[in-house]
């Protein structure tokens, strides 16, 4: 009661600095999406379109760029796809298991080893990036797949351990309890009770992880040099190289409509498991 | 899996001889480790990769910063010389220098710009409201980082570019630079892509902090009067150190050790003007095949960062937890 009456005599003012708020935040955000706007724009451009009507709406909307884009890098989409999800297999396993032991199990060693396992997220990639290259050299791997499969099931599981453990931690002991005394084992009690109960934290580290998959760049650049072999990012990357606008008028529109076909996986994803995105992040945020 | 189990025990106890004795003084030891097999069997997996794919490199980086290593070639141990080499290098001192602009603009861009906008979508009364905004700061996001580089060079384009176009349009012919083309520019350039640099990761962890702050701080400030901008710089900055302290530590390792842009827009050009050490680093591995001296480089980057994480993490307290919920 005293709260509202408090109130009442200020409710107009804020009222005013509210829709200043969501100006501001409008503005901010449109801004941001300019470039994702203008991207779309370009997608549905022939070559004259392209050449004399840049940034405007103009009709008729070209939208066989679409297939002439998919033409192209059809088979980057989906080797990216490919190896992000193998992957991503690699690591919700390690990271459920590793979750399951260090959240669940007692044994010698316990943290020593949880923290030689979290002490990698403070080494950056910049120290391991030229001798990794070596290594993946000397075990035959460049040039295959596994040279992207690989790094991402070894080094996924390191936030995914740490995002596991924090998650599997909060499921009630008794669950446990009572299944133990039915007689189950290590195994069973990872994927029959912690498995279906962690899934909204793998949602998590699903979306984080693919997304960072999606967006790998320089190591695939390096590593593969077969370009059947190659991933989205470094496909787009040449060929935004190779089209040029002055004289290819007709690889303009195309080329935007691959940026744009290249953004609908992590559209799709988000759709589906954006909460969890957002959760995630802000998660990571209070527990770092 | 016993026996395996059993020689993992004997080199943690260093030694047969030695690990009888502990045995002996403290079976219980032994005991837990042999009824523990089931955790470590488990964790084997996890480890073996870890030690050959993600331990390993590193550590060979570390080593090999003093040799001399090409790809088919036997490593020769040469000193100091690789660090020598960067060192007197000429084009060193302006990397660095270009180093420090991108970490003072990525200190800026990274801790402030999402902080504003966390502030704003925080002031936001309407829970629904609140909600939306926080998906649609994802949105950027959404289009792939390569994806996002290669239309801000669209964009910067001398002829096509809609900046240009748009200086044109306004009058402003003589304003129309060759924006990535020109020496001067072409740094500042490349700090400008991805303005108003709104980054949704940075934003919803500082949301996250934000939320963590108790009702009842808010209630004993609101009754002293403490509201808006004052309550934004005396309580929420002070209690969302903790998040500053985290996006300052991928700032400078960001700054100090991306070179992804500068890859893709310039190269390092026009001339030497946008080269950083990481591309450096990068254009020696793999275009000179000068593996050792590349590595001494990734290195002097590994100590960089380091030292910047260690200054922050002393430097930056968050405040007190008890004002947390």
């Amino acid at each position: 009661m005293t709260t509202e009456l408090q109130r009442s005599p200020t409710r107009r003012p804020l009222q005013m600095s509210q829709l200043g708020l969501h100006l501001m935040i409008a503005f901010l955000l449109l801004l941001s999406l300019v470039p994702t706007v203008i991207m779309i724009n370009l997608s549905f451009k022939n070559g004259l379109q392209y050449r004399w009507e840049r940034w405007t709406l103009s009709l008729p909307l070209r939208g066989s760029n679409y297939l002439s884009a998919w033409d192209v890098i059809d088979a980057y989409m989906i080797n990216t796809v490919l190896v992000a999800v193998v992957g991503l297999a690699g690591v919700l396993i390690l990271s459920l298991i590793g979750g399951y032991v260090f959240a669940r199990m007692r044994f010698p060693l316990r943290e020593p080893l949880y923290y030689a396992i979290i002490a990698l997220l403070m080494v950056p990639w910049v120290l391991s990036f030229i001798p990794a290259y070596m290594l993946y050299n000397n075990l035959g791997l460049l040039n295959t797949r596994w040279a992207l499969i690989i790094p991402n099931v070894a080094g996924g599981p390191i936030f995914g351990i740490f995002l596991m453990r924090a998650f599997i931690t909060g499921i009630p002991e008794e669950l446990y309890e009572s299944a133990r005394c039915d007689g189950a084992g290590a195994w069973s009690l990872i994927w029959r009770i912690t498995f279906p109960l962690s899934l909204p934290g793998l949602a998590t580290l699903s979306v984080l992880n693919f997304v960072a998959e999606w967006n790998s760049f320089l190591w695939p650049l390096v590593t593969i040099s077969d370009m059947s072999k190659q991933v989205i990012s470094v496909g787009l990357f040449r060929l935004s190289r190779t089209t040029n606008d002055l004289v290819d008028f007709g690889s303009g529109g195309p080329l935007f409509a691959g940026y744009v076909l290249a953004s609908i996986p992590l559209v799709i994803l988000f759709i589906v498991l954006g909460k969890f995105y957002v959760e995630g992040l802000v998660e990571s945020g209070i527990k770092m | 899996m016993s026996s395996a189990q059993s020689t993992r025990t004997d080199s943690a106890a260093g030694g047969r001889r030695l690990w009888r004795r502990r045995t002996e003084a403290t079976p219980l030891s032994w005991r837990a480790f042999r009824r523990s097999w089931q955790a470590y069997a488990l964790l084997s997996p996890i480890f073996i990769l870890l030690i050959v794919f993600v331990y390993y490199p590193p550590i060979l980086g570390l080593v090999r910063a003093f040799f001399r290593w090409r790809p088919g070639v036997p490593a020769t141990f040469v000193g100091l010389d690789n660090f020598v080499t960067y060192f007197t290098y000429a084009e060193t001192p302006h990397e660095l220098v270009n180093i420090v602009k991108l970490l003072v603009f990525g200190l800026f861009a990274g801790i402030v710009m999402p902080f504003i906008m966390a502030e704003l979508i925080f002031f936001v009364r309407s829970a629904a409201l609140k909600e939306l905004y926080r998906l649609l700061v994802i949105i950027p996001m959404l289009v792939p980082g390569i994806v996002t580089v290669l239309l801000w060079q669209k964009l910067y384009d001398p002829y096509l570019g809609p900046i240009n176009d748009m200086l044109r349009a306004m009058g402003l012919e003589h304003l129309a630079l060759n924006w990535l083309g020109e020496h001067r520019i072409a740094i500042y350039a490349i700090m400008f892509v991805g303005f108003p640099w709104v980054w949704g990761v940075g934003t919803l962890i500082y949301l996250g902090g934000l939320g963590q702050i108790s009702d009842s701080v808010y209630e004993a400030a609101a009754l002293d009067g403490c509201t808006g901008v004052g309550r934004v710089l005396r309580i929420d900055i002070p209690l969302v150190l903790g998040q500053v302290r985290l996006l300052a530590i991928l700032a400078i390792i960001n700054a100090i050790t991306a070179f992804q842009n500068i890859l893709v827009l310039t190269d390092g050009g026009p001339g030497f003007s946008t080269m950083v050490p990481g591309l450096t680093m990068f254009h020696s591995a793999f275009r000179a095949q000068k593996f050792g001296y590349s590595s001494a480089i990734g290195l002097l980057l590994f100590i960089i960062a380091m030292s910047g994480t260690l200054i922050i993490n002393r430097g930056i307290r968050p405040a007190n937890e008890e004002l947390r919920q």
